[in-house]
């Protein structure tokens, strides 16, 4: 199938969906008031919650969800086929996708602006809200791990990319000194920094890691997992302006600049699928379903953006009528985000057996010479574009990490400075998130540990899912477009979790696997029995607050009677 | 019609200032304002932390500031009053 025709047909889903029902949704179910007066309103602090326009909070919505999820994901599917992912990708966000994202942010806005802590504490039960901070902070760890792999991957499989990285931090670093420090005019400092970036890029074509330090340390996992560490441990104890928001804000012109040009070459090229519709059932890591639904994550469904929706977006939406296109909408274009990253990895290779030795090494190398080939058609050289590629890739990736890092101290100092007054101390907190991270990455063979993260992520959605449709149905509103949603995802993604969780011990257990890889697996093992577990104890809790809301609306009927 | 052409223009340039201003530099603009905030906050507790019964400084210098003060109180006590939670860290 030609590649142009997945575009259209991902447009025509994108538009029938958000015309036909999610717009349905908004307006009957949910019964968007547009006079109601919304937290950022109510509450204003000019801070947190500050109303701001639809057209800024679409562009942040997506910069916050659209990290390596999206895009690795429906690379890694191909193992299946191209045509199970796309069906999912399309099917996943018109049915479940959407929902969550859009429902997390009214809901939260029709609850003050709580977030999801405080949602699960109100809706369902006090105990709730404790197990699903436990469940993130494991949730977090997991995309730690499986985030810091593919940058681990990208930067040994491709050797462009570190110099590339460098000069991106660089160029971060100084662009933080020249708004914060020197206040410097903004579109000359946005010049200055993102040219520096292009020119890493180019410099990292020429002048690869192997030639610079030589191929043993290029090659070294240690190395390049100590480095994406040590850049987290940088931007959660350094000040937030001086180290992650200005590398974060140079890095977003460089991937969204990568993306839109890389659409363009999509449309000129318009290639055709050359790897196969549909492979088999089962492969390596495991059955179509559950686990394939779990190895797409973002760009169907993903936990992670009830987190932003809640949290970060419903405090800052200034009418009801925006929750939609902000929340719903955004999520359509991640959609249109993961079909073209299915389109990159899917025309790229011209028989499976070099798609299957590409992705050995891991699926960075894959989008980059993807990236590669359809910069080309703009004119970019070929190195230059591989390198324009990985480090898109490693910073897609990166900057997700730094921020789960800083939750993660921010966490460990809240939930166990009770313990010990040195857990509150920043740089205990980071280095014990760190340790973990390196820990992952070097003991987990990326594939199982991409699918615990995207199986966390999925579960967090469901739990998402759940609070939404106990909300519905605290409010006396029809909650089958939410429930049914909630019921699939949580048994897929439990069985998901059970199936790869039971794989990794029991190959420790037969003794197949020995020395870091058995730690790993074990460890690895463990978490994913850990998060069934959180999973079941807050659906036992869930249902018993559905119980409580039928059993009200029943009384209530019966009084009206 | 030329004129409502312009503004239509006008509002699509805007949309996507203001979409790459969302995608690029407001979460960078969100953190500026809460370290200040945080920063802000400390001073008013330490300076008129009697309004919430944390007596600090001597009542005389509380006074003297309460005139630059007066403007943030009622967001200075929104903030400190709501409830906190963990997953607020991460958006």
């Amino acid at each position: 199938m030609n590649s142009v025709v997945v575009l259209v047909l991902g447009l025509l889903v994108a538009y029938f969906g958000y015309r036909l029902y999610a717009l349905r949704i908004d307006r009957r179910v949910i019964q968007s008031d547009p006079k109601r007066a919304t937290p950022a309103k109510m509450y204003m602090d000019g801070v947190e919650f500050m109303p701001t326009s639809r057209n800024i909070l679409f562009g942040y919505q997506f910069k916050s969800i659209a990290g390596a999820g999206p895009i690795l994901g429906p690379i890694i599917a191909l193992q299946w086929g191209w045509l199970p992912a796309l069906v999912w990708i399309l099917l996943g966000t018109l049915f479940i996708g959407w929902v969550q994202d859009y429902a997390s942010a009214m809901v939260a806005m029709r609850k003050e602006g709580a977030s999801m802590g405080g949602l699960s504490h109100k809706l369902i039960s006090p105990r709730a809200r404790l197990i699903l901070l436990a469940f993130i902070y494991f949730y977090l760890l997991l995309i730690a791990g499986a985030f810091g792999n593919v940058v681990v991957s990208t930067a040994i499989g491709l050797k462009g990319s570190p110099m590339a990285w460098l000069f991106l931090t660089a160029a971060g670093l100084l662009a933080g000194q020249m708004i914060y420090r020197w206040r410097t005019d903004i579109i000359l400092t946005t010049v200055v920094t993102v040219v520096l970036a292009l020119i890493g890029i180019w410099v990292g074509s020429v002048a690869p890691s192997d030639k610079i330090i030589g191929p043993d340390l290029a090659n070294s996992r240690w190395l390049w997992a100590i480095a994406a560490f040590v850049f987290c441990y940088f931007a959660a104890v350094l000040p937030i302006w001086r180290f992650a928001l200005p590398i974060n804000y140079v890095a977003a012109y460089i991937v969204f600049l990568g993306l839109f040009f890389g659409l363009i070459g999509v449309v000129i090229l318009h290639p055709s699928f050359t790897l196969p519709a549909y492979s088999s059932f089962t492969i390596k890591i495991g059955p179509i379903w559950p686990i394939m639904f779990v190895t797409v994550a973002c760009g169907a469904i993903s936990g992670w953006h009830s987190l932003v929706s809640s949290s970060g977006t419903a405090r800052q939406l200034e009418n009801e009528r925006d929750a939609l296109p902000v929340g719903g909408g955004v999520m359509f274009v991640e959609m249109m985000l993961a079909i073209f990253a299915l389109i990159i990895a899917g025309t790229l290779y011209a028989a499976p057996s070099e798609y299957a030795e590409a992705i050995a090494k891991g699926p960075g190398g894959v989008f980059a010479a993807g990236v590669a080939k359809f910069l080309g058609a703009i004119g970019l050289p070929t190195d230059v574009g591989r390198s324009y590629g990985s480090v898109m890739m490693i910073f897609l990736a990166i900057t997700i990490m730094q921020l789960v890092v800083r939750f993660m101290r921010i966490a460990t100092s809240e939930l166990l400075s009770d313990i010990s007054p040195v857990f509150r101390n920043p740089h205990v907190g980071t280095f014990i998130a760190s340790l973990l991270g390196i820990f992952l990455v070097m003991t987990g063979w990326w594939q199982y540990l991409w699918i615990l993260f995207g199986g966390a992520n999925q579960l967090m959605a469901s739990l998402a899912l759940m609070i939404i449709t106990a909300w519905l149905m605290s409010e006396g509103k029809p909650a089958t477009w939410s429930l049914l949603p909630t019921i699939f995802m949580f048994v897929t993604t439990v069985a998901a979790l059970l199936y790869t969780s039971y794989n990794l011990l029991d190959k420790v257990l037969k003794g197949a696997v020995k020395g870091e890889a058995a730690a790993g697996n074990t460890v690895i093992g463990v978490i994913g029995f850990f998060l069934v577990v959180a999973a079941l104890v807050l659906a036992y809790e869930g249902l018993k607050a559905f119980g409580r809301y039928r059993a009200l609306r029943v009384a209530e009927a019966s009084a009206r009677a | 019609m030329g004129e409502e052409k312009g503004k239509k223009g006008g509002g699509f340039l805007k949309a996507v200032k203001e979409f790459v201003y969302g995608i690029a530099a407001h979460d960078s603009a969100r953190f500026a304002l809460k370290t200040r905030a945080s920063m802000e906050h400390l001073f008013i507790l330490i300076t008129m932390g009697d309004m919430l019964g944390v007596p600090i400084l001597p009542p005389y210098y509380s006074l003297r500031l309460l005139p630059y003060v007066v403007p943030q109180i009622s967001t200075w006590k929104r903030r400190m009053l709501k409830e906190k939670d963990l997953t607020d860290a991460l958006a």
